[in-house]
C-alpha cells in the first residue's frame, strides 16, 4: 500500500513539474515503487532486466533535457490529467478488476498476494499516461505520459501466470526504445524551437 | 536457435549499421549483404519449425516465412534506392531494425511478446522520419507518430493482458470492452480512418523511402500481427459470440475502405494518393477479417501483403519524380521510367488482373457480397474511387506529354518498380504458391474460431 502511494505521488510530481530533469527522476521514483509493488511475484534476473530498463529510460531523458531549465509548463493540462487518471481508475477497477481473490485483504507494507494493489497501480499509470499523451503539445509531455503508461502495462504483465524473462526482456526495450525516441525527438524540438 | 538466426542478424546488423552510418559506401552493401543473409536463413529453414528463445516459444509457419520473404524483398529494394539514389544515413540501421522485430513478429507465438516487438518496430522508423528540422513539420509528423504508437500499443498490450487473466465467470460487458479496446488500438497503429492524422501528417512531410518503410513494410506486419494475435490469443471463440464486436470491425473497415478511397481519389499530390490507397485496401482487408470467413481471411492477408510490396514501389517512384521535377509539380517528363514504375504500382494496388493484387480482392469482395450486399457494393465503391484516384495521377503525369524517351540518369525507382511489377506478375499468373500458405493459416484460424 505505500509502495502504491508513492507510485501516485510520483506520478504526480512528474506530471506537474516543469522542469524535464525533474519529471525523469519522478518517474525513476514511479518505476522503484512499481518494481517493489510486484517484487513478490517476479525472480531478481526479471526484476534487474525490468529495473535497468526503467533506469536506462530515465537516464535518456535526463540527458535528452541538456539542462536543468528545460521542460514544459503543464498548466491546465496537470489538472485535467489529474481528475481523468483519478476517475478512469475507479472506474477501470470496477469493470475491469481480474483479480481472483473476493475478499480485498491489502496489507500496508509486504507483498499482496492477490494482486489489487499492483492492478490499480497500473490502472493509474495507464490511465495518466493516456491523459497525458493525448494532451501533451510537445515531445517532453508525449515521453513522459507513453513512459508512466509503458509502465503500467509491465505491472499488468507481471500479473500474468506465463513465463515472464522473455516478456520482461521485451518490455524492458520497448521502455528504453520509447525513451530512445522521445529523446530524440526532444532534442529535434528543441533545434526548431530556438531556430 | 535457427529459426531466430534471421531476425537476431538483422538485429546485430542494425547495431552495426548504426555505428557505420555516415559511411554510405559501407554501410549501404553492408545492410544489403545483412538482408540477402536474412533472406537465405529464413527460406533454409524448414516449414513448421518450433524453437524456443528464453522462454519464448517461436514457430515458422507458411505465412510467417512468406511474409518475411516479401518483407526482406521489399527491404532489400528500399536500402538499394536510398543508398543509389537518396543517400540518408539514419535509414540503414532503422531499415535493419524494422527487418528484426518484423520477422520476430513473424515468429513468435506468445501474443503480448508479438505486440511488444511490434510495438518497437512501429517506434524505430520515429529516427528516419525527421530530416531537415528547419524546413518541414517531419518532427510534428514523427511525434504525432510517435503518439499514437505509444497510445494503442500499450492499451493493446494492456487490454491483452487484461483479457489473458479474466477469470471464467468474468461478464460478457468486460470482455467486449477489453476487444473493443484491442481493436481501437490496432485501428490506431493502423491510422484506420478515423485514426489517421499521422498517418495524413507523415505522408506529407517525411522522405519518401521513410514512407515506404513504414508503409511498405510496417503497416502489413502490423495487419499480420492484428490477425495472428487474434488466433494465439484464445479471443476468437468469445469474439464470434458477441456479434459487436464484428460489427465494430466491420464498421472501421468499411469507413476506412471508402472513407481512403475518397481522399485518395482527391489526393493533391502521389504521395498522398498512395498512403489513403493503403488506408483504404487496409480498411477492405479489416472487412475480409471481420466476416469470420475463410476466402475472407486468405483475401484480407493477400491483399495486405501486395498492397505493400506495391506501395513501396510507388513511394520511391513518387520521391524520384518529386526530386526530378521539383520546383514544379512532379511530370513524366524528368523521369519517364519512374512515372511508367508509378503507373503499374497503381495497377498492383487496386487489384488489377493479371497482377497479384487480384486474387486478393477478388476474394474480399465476393465474401463481402455474400455477408451484406451493402457491404459489398461499398468495397467496389471504394475500388472504383481508387481506380479514379490512379487515373488523375496518370492524367498529372502525362498530360503534358512526353518529348522524348529517354531513360533518366540514375532510373534506381525505374528500375525497383519494374522488378515489382514483373513479381506481382509472376505471382499473380501462378497465384498456387502465393496463396497456399495463407490458405493454411486461414485454415488455423478457423480452428481457432470453433474448436472442438
Amino acid at each position: 500500500m505505500i509502495a502504491l502511494g508513492i507510485v501516485a505521488l510520483a506520478t504526480l510530481a512528474a506530471n506537474g513539474s516543469r522542469q524535464l530533469r525533474y519529471s525523469a527522476v519522478a518517474l525513476l521514483g514511479v518505476s522503484l515503487a512499481a518494481n517493489v509493488v510486484t517484487a513478490g511475484q517476479l525472480s531478481v534476473t526479471q526484476l534487474a532486466v525490468e529495473g535497468c530498463g526503467a533506469l536506462v529510460a530515465c537516464g535518456i531523458l535526463y540527458v535528452a533535457a541538456r539542462d536543468r531549465t528545460y521542460g514544459e509548463d503543464p498548466g491546465w493540462r496537470l489538472w485535467l490529467a489529474t481528475i481523468v487518471a483519478a476517475a478512469a481508475t475507479a472506474a477501470c477497477f470496477a469493470t475491469l478488476r481480474t483479480a481472483s481473490s473476493e475478499t480485498v485483504t491489502v496489507p500496508l507494507i509486504g507483498e499482496d498476494p492477490s494482486g489489487v494493489t499492483a492492478q490499480v497501480a497500473a490502472f493509474w499509470l495507464i490511465s495518466s499516461g493516456v491523459a497525458i499523451l493525448v494532451t501533451a503539445q510537445t515531445p517532453v509531455r508525449g515521453s513522459l505520459g507513453a513512459l508512466l503508461m509503458i509502465t503500467g502495462v509491465e505491472l499488468l504483465v507481471r500479473l500474468l501466470t506465463v513465463p515472464q524473462l522473455g516478456l520482461s526482456l521485451v518490455f524492458g526495450w520497448v521502455e528504453v526504445v520509447i525513451a530512445l525516441a522521445g529523446g530524440f525527438l526532444i532534442v529535434n524540438e528543441r533545434v526548431v524551437r530556438e531556430n | 536457435m535457427t529459426i531466430a538466426a534471421a531476425p537476431l542478424v538483422l538485429a546485430v546488423a542494425g547495431c552495426g549499421a548504426f555505428v557505420l552510418r555516415k559511411r554510405l559506401n559501407i554501410v549501404g552493401p553492408f545492410s544489403l549483404m545483412a538482408i540477402a543473409i536474412a533472406f537465405a536463413l529464413v527460406v533454409v529453414n524448414p516449414p513448421d519449425a518450433t524453437g524456443t528463445l528464453l522462454d519464448l516459444e517461436l514457430r515458422a509457419t507458411g505465412l510467417g516465412r512468406l511474409a518475411s520473404a516479401v518483407i526482406l524483398a521489399t527491404l532489400f529494394l528500399l536500402v538499394l534506392d536510398v543508398w543509389l539514389d537518396e543517400p540518408a544515413y539514419n535509414f540503414f540501421p532503422t531499415a535493419l531494425a524494422v527487418g528484426a522485430t518484423s520477422l520476430g513478429v513473424l515468429v513468435l507465438t506468445a501474443p503480448l511478446a508479438i505486440f511488444g516487438v511490434l510495438m518497437l518496430g512501429l517506434l524505430v522508423p520515429v529516427g528516419s522520419f525527421t530530416f531537415q528540422v528547419h524546413r518541414n513539420r517531419s518532427v510534428e509528423a514523427a511525434t504525432r507518430h510517435f503518439g499514437f504508437v505509444a497510445l494503442g500499443g500499450c492499451l493493446g498490450i494492456a487490454a491483452l493482458a487484461l483479457a489473458a487473466s479474466l477469470p471464467h465467470e468474468q461478464p460478457a460487458n468486460t470482455f467486449v470492452l477489453l476487444v473493443v479496446v484491442l481493436v481501437v488500438a490496432f485501428a490506431l497503429l493502423l491510422a484506420a480512418i478515423p485514426f489517421h492524422t499521422h498517418a495524413a501528417l507523415l505522408a506529407g512531410e517525411v522522405p519518401p523511402s521513410a514512407l515506404a518503410l513504414y508503409f511498405g513494410v510496417l503497416v502489413p506486419t502490423t495487419f499480420i500481427a492484428f490477425v495472428e494475435i487474434l488466433t494465439l490469443s484464445g479471443l476468437l471463440p468469445a469474439i464470434v459470440q458477441v456479434v459487436k464486436v464484428q460489427d465494430l470491425l466491420h464498421g472501421i473497415g468499411l469507413t476506412s475502405a471508402v472513407g481512403g478511397a475518397f481522399l485518395a481519389s482527391g489526393a493533391p499530390d502521389l504521395r498522398r494518393l498512395v498512403t489513403y490507397s493503403v488506408i483504404s485496401n487496409l480498411g477492405a482487408a479489416l472487412v475480409g477479417i471481420a466476416t469470420l470467413s475463410g476466402p475472407g481471411i486468405i483475401g484480407a492477408l493477400a491483399s495486405v501483403i501486395v498492397t505493400g510490396a506495391s506501395a513501396s514501389g510507388q513511394l520511391l517512384a513518387a520521391g524520384t519524380l518529386e526530386r526530378r521535377s521539383a520546383p514544379e509539380r512532379p511530370t513524366a517528363r524528368k523521369a519517364p521510367l519512374a512515372a511508367l514504375a508509378f503507373v503499374v504500382g497503381g495497377f498492383a494496388l487496386i487489384g488489377a488482373p493479371p497482377l497479384l493484387g487480384f486474387p486478393g480482392r477478388f476474394f474480399m469482395e465476393l465474401i463481402a457480397y455474400q455477408f451484406a450486399p451493402l457491404t459489398g457494393a461499398a468495397l467496389v465503391l471504394a475500388t472504383l474511387l481508387l481506380i479514379v484516384g490512379q487515373l488523375r495521377a496518370v492524367l498529372a503525369l502525362f498530360g503534358s506529354g512526353v518529348e522524348r524517351w529517354a531513360l533518366e540518369p540514375r532510373p534506381v525507382a525505374g528500375i525497383i518498380g519494374a522488378v515489382i511489377f514483373v513479381a506481382l506478375l509472376i505471382g499473380g499468373i501462378q497465384p498456387d504458391g502465393f496463396l497456399r500458405p495463407i490458405a493454411s493459416f486461414a485454415d488455423e484460424f478457423l480452428r481457432a474460431l470453433r474448436p472442438l
